[in-house]
């Protein structure tokens, strides 16, 4: 056999997986096939083998709060299936009808808040720090400044021998 | 009290704020009560933020305080209150009174012990 024969028909099984896969059983990836489409899957390679986290959706990432909004957007204008269906008010054409239109606005709704990412970080940095600096380090800039213009000689004076004194009786207390 | 203990009391803050407080009164009698009860204090840690203190004010009389006092700024027993005094001297924007102050003590009747550690700390000045 030639190269250029041994060419056509590789290309031909890559092309065509139709005719030279058709029965091939899957118990793996079914993702593996090139040509998903056309082969017969002959087991549920779906089934999950592990129970464990069924039920149980987690989520360990990070949401900015741009995806927050996004996602609490998208789970609003899906809030009352449950509703619907048990209640049995519409047929399952206008529902699904519905769920498409639904889902349609709400694509829409993404791809307006997408280029509109808020930025928390200023915000969250600030935020982040003791409350309580804010206002010691206000109380302690203007105490300051009111002594400041007091009499050095008749105000301040006393003041620092008292404290000085009151200091040195918490020195001789821990000695 | 360790050094770093006493910067937590209570009473200290309130010395250190006096002490921020008389480092921007315009009044000169800001400098006297600077000298006769910071710089006098038992206290190692008052007596560094009152040298400090005279530094910032950058007044010919502060100054004076610091550099020609025996046992006081830059001649106090303690190294760290002498070697505060003299990177407070060497952060100083505007030298120009500070080298004033320290032509005259080394020119001036003082102990030799103080002219020479004018002369060191103005040899480091010219440096900086």
């Amino acid at each position: 056999m030639s190269t250029i024969e041994k060419i056509t028909q590789l290309s031909h099984r890559i092309f065509n997986t139709s005719v030279t896969e058709q029965n091939v059983a899957r118990t793996s990836n079914p993702f593996a096939a090139s040509n998903f489409q056309k082969n017969i899957l002959t087991e549920d390679v779906f089934e999950s083998s592990k129970k464990s986290t069924e039920g149980n959706v987690s989520f360990t990432g990070r949401l900015t709060a741009g995806s927050n909004r996004i996602y609490s957007t998208f789970v609003g204008s899906l809030g009352n299936i449950g509703n619907r269906i048990s209640e049995g008010i519409e047929s399952v054409v206008a529902f699904c009808g519905r769920v498409r239109e639904g889902f349609v606005n709400t694509w829409n709704r993404l791809q307006e808040l997408g280029n509109k990412e808020v930025n928390f970080d200023g915000a969250k940095e600030v935020l982040g720090r003791d409350i309580k600096s804010f206002f010691n380090l206000n109380t302690r800039e203007k105490e300051i400044a009111k002594m400041a213009a007091m009499n050095p000689r008749e105000e301040i004076a006393p003041m620092l021998t008292e404290s000085l004194a009151a200091l040195e009786a918490d020195m001789a207390k821990v000695a | 009290m360790e050094a770093t203990m006493i910067r937590t009391n209570k009473n200290f803050n309130r010395v250190s704020d006096i002490i921020d407080s008389l480092t921007i009164n315009p009044s000169p009698d800001a400098v006297g009560v600077l000298e006769e009860i910071g710089t006098n204090s038992s206290i190692d840690e008052v007596r560094e933020l009152t040298s400090k203190a005279l530094v910032k004010r950058n007044e010919f009389d502060s100054l004076s305080v610091v550099i020609t006092n025996r046992g006081k700024g830059i001649n106090d027993l303690s190294t760290v209150v002498a070697m505060s005094t003299i990177n407070e001297l060497l952060s100083l924007e505007d030298k120009e009174v500070a080298m004033s102050v320290l032509e005259n003590t080394i020119s001036g009747d003082f102990d030799e012990e103080v002219k020479e550690n004018a002369r060191s700390v103005k040899a480091l000045m010219a440096l900086s």
